[in-house]
């Protein structure tokens, strides 16, 4: 990028708040709310109310629905509110789980994918994860992170500095080809899973929960610390996520 | 439309998405726009024409180029298209006015990477001191085009990488020839002052600001970059508007320069094929000539490599709506570019020049003919793209009182310029010229009639650009009913 940006600085008070006021009357008149709409619910001028919402487009807050002049809120809004609402799972999901649970000698573990982020939703309580924090940050050192990345045009616009990324043991994928490998494997057979990548000794499988449009909406992992990827569980882990797609969409 | 009819995948995808930051994207505009090779060129073609009014014909120029750069932004941040102007027009214009305006894009491109490429041999050719004529030269267009096509299948942002450098070091080289010679000006005047202080005309004015847009040809090509920009919304039109406003600055500034210089040189020089070149020499400037000639094929490479990428990106998008065969919607598996449209692309956009100078046609008449031939090209784009803009914005609901009088104002110049064009191509005995333009274009309006009959559910489909698709949405929000 060059430099800063200036379009609107720190001296503009007014126009901050306008464009909070615009992303607000979007998230409250619904996605599909027009332009003109827009402008006549805060009584602010056409032209401005043009200029926030292309400014709100272009940073990926709003999104212009392809009819082009609906407007709806774009999934980076989530990120705003991520770390702070408790991820919601139906009691009906928590005993699909929990049927897995007393099945497998090994952790099962839920997550919702929302765009190219996930949040863990429902750990194993008997086998927690080590750090739920690193399979949410590393998306390029875990099973699951894996899912999510391969669901993704180009990954490297989704990681941050897909050029330095951190090695959490020696077998983490740093390398951009490595990355690549890893994400094709996840391509081709439809699962993921590795070995050490996150914690030495720690291996884990990791199938897609989706929607009935084909969207990733969340991921069921199963982790074990015998240092092998637990294939074993594999049929068990995909049926799991079957039953669960109903209910997470 | 309602949020849970959007489509998982987006209709562009396959080129790599979201990579090229705000200057790769900016490199894309300004190598197909060639700045150092336009101001070089350009301003001594216009005195000729223009006269005492050469300055206020180059300023007028450079503000139309603005004012329909202002209208490309207008759609530029609400969609990120491949097709570029192609895919505007068809969002005001509808699927006709699209294949109309695409068309006339893509022989525009075409024209100018084949002029681009044998300006590349010309001032390569001379800047090696190179006595080849026929035959060498032809082998030497072949050379420079494998390159390009290396550089724009490996991927765009090698390509705008380079373009951007050999683009900043020739622009460097021209200003300090300029700023050189200026410094060693002493005021008298010579018999370039009657060409230069000429007696000013309506039809030397008019073709004089065409000759001055045709200069800024491919500064909208950002526009074709909308799915492998990062920020498309903000990068691409910031990219449309601010190349045309900075490369107007330098253009005006070197035209005043050329003025002031050749008004004391010579006439001969004026009326050479490369006057600043000429004029260098004349002050023992060797070293700097010489110079001048490797910045000037370096800028003219970067331009066949940015209107190629901008080609393939438009026949791509084309494809990809049904429009054109399938394949060549096709992209390199590896590096993630339109290898197939580039594939057919360069061996054309190579052999037309490459044959016409083996056959020994001179540097100076491909040039001209392919010049005029993409000049049409574009400003017939331009003038469907800028009447486009004011009939998108009224049916999104987004439309405002400049926004109207801008893009009528835009839209009727440019057509104002293009009659003058065709009208000079074909007073000054180059009519063949124009008979060519018209084949090369005849697809786009044939293209539109046989779909309108055989195909309208494909016609539909134009103006693809990269939507919305379900993972870009906040899940689980209200839909206004």
């Amino acid at each position: 990028m060059s430099g800063v940006d200036r379009g609107v600085t720190g001296r503009q008070p007014q126009a901050v708040r306008s464009a909070l006021a615009v992303l607000e009357e979007v998230a409250r008149a619904g996605a599909g709310v027009n332009a003109k709409e827009v402008a006549e619910a805060l009584g602010l001028p056409p032209a401005t109310t043009y200029r926030l919402l292309n400014l709100l487009v272009g940073e990926e807050y709003l999104v212009r629905l392809p009819d082009l002049h609906g407007f709806a809120l774009g999934a980076k809004v989530a990120g705003l509110a991520g770390g702070f609402t408790p991820a919601r799972v139906p009691t009906a999901a928590r005993q699909v789980l929990g049927e897995l649970r007393g099945r497998v000698r090994a952790g099962v573990h839920l997550v919702l994918v929302v765009g190219a982020s996930l949040r863990c939703a429902d750990v194993d309580p008997d086998l927690p994860l080590a750090s739920t924090a690193l399979v949410e940050g590393h998306l390029h050192a875990s099973a699951l992170g894996h899912l999510v990345l391969a669901e993704a045009d180009d990954w490297r616009a989704v990681v941050h500095h897909p050029d330095r990324l951190p090695a959490l043991t020696p077998a983490t994928p740093t390398r951009a080809a490595e990355v690549d490998a890893c994400l094709a494997r996840v391509r081709a057979v439809g699962w993921a899973g590795q070995v050490g990548q996150l914690h030495e000794g720690v291996g884990c499988l990791a199938v897609p929960v989706r929607g009935a449009s084909g969207l990733l909406v969340a991921a069921v992992a199963v982790s074990s610390a015998r240092g092998v990827v637990p294939t074993e569980y594999l049929d068990a882990a995909r049926d799991c996520a079957g039953a669960l797609a109903p209910l997470l969409d | 439309m309602t949020i849970h009819e959007l489509p998982t995948r987006s209709p562009v995808a396959g080129l790599r998405r979201r990579g090229l930051s705000m200057v790769e994207v900016l490199a894309q505009s300004v190598s197909a726009l060639a700045p150092s090779a336009a101001v070089v060129v350009v301003p001594s073609i216009v005195m000729a024409r223009s006269g005492a009014a050469t300055l206020p014909v180059l300023v007028a120029g450079t503000a139309l180029v603005v004012l329909v750069g202002w209208c490309l932004t207008h759609f530029a941040r609400r969609m990120a298209a491949v097709g570029g102007v192609y895919s505007y027009t068809a969002k005001g214009l509808g699927p006709g006015g699209a294949l109309l305006a695409g068309w006339a894009l893509v022989v525009g491109y075409a024209g100018i990477a084949v002029s681009a490429l044998v300006g590349a041999v010309a001032y390569l050719a001379s800047f090696l001191r190179l006595d080849a004529a026929g035959w060498g030269l032809g082998l030497l267009a072949v050379a420079v085009g494998a390159l390009a096509a290396l550089t724009t299948v490996r991927g765009i942002q090698l390509s705008a990488r380079v373009a951007l450098t050999l683009e900043v070091a020739s622009v460097a080289v021209v200003v300090a020839v300029l700023v050189v010679l200026l410094l060693a000006h002493d005021g008298g005047t010579g018999t370039g002052a009657v060409v230069v202080d000429g007696p000013v005309t309506p039809g030397g004015v008019a073709t004089g600001v065409v000759l001055a847009v045709a200069a800024f040809m491919g500064f909208e090509s950002a526009a074709t970059l909308g799915v492998e920009a990062r920020r498309p919304l903000v990068a691409v039109p910031r990219a449309v508007l601010w190349t045309p406003v900075a490369a107007g600055v330098l253009f005006v500034v070197a035209g005043f320069a050329q003025v002031v210089l050749l008004r004391a040189a010579p006439v001969e020089i004026l009326t050479s094929d490369v006057p600043v070149a000429r004029l260098a020499d004349a002050e023992g400037l060797g070293a700097l000539s010489r110079l001048l000639d490797a910045g000037i094929a370096a800028s003219f490479f970067a331009c066949v490599t940015g209107s190629v990428n901008a080609l393939a990106r438009v026949l791509f998008s084309m494809s990809r709506e049904g429009v054109l065969p399938a394949p060549l919607g096709r992209t390199h598996r590896r590096f993630a570019t339109p290898a197939v449209a580039l594939a057919v692309v360069l061996p054309v956009v190579v052999a037309v020049p490459a044959v016409a100078l083996a056959a020994g046609v001179r540097v100076r008449e491909v040039l001209t003919a392919s010049l005029t031939f993409s000049a049409l090209g574009y400003v017939l784009a331009y003038a469907l793209a800028a009447a486009a803009m004011p009939l998108f914005l009224r049916r999104i609901g987004e439309l405002t009182r400049p926004a109207l009088v801008g893009g009528a104002a835009a839209a009727t110049l440019s057509a104002a310029v293009l009659v003058v064009a065709l009208a000079g191509t074909s007073w000054s005995g180059s009519g063949a010229v124009v008979v060519v333009f018209a084949l090369a274009w005849l697809p786009g309006p044939v293209l539109w009639l046989v779909l309108r009959r055989r195909a309208p559910a494909t016609l539909a489909r134009v103006g693809v650009y990269d939507q919305a698709t379900a993972g870009d949405l906040l899940p689980g929000q209200g839909v206004r009913r």
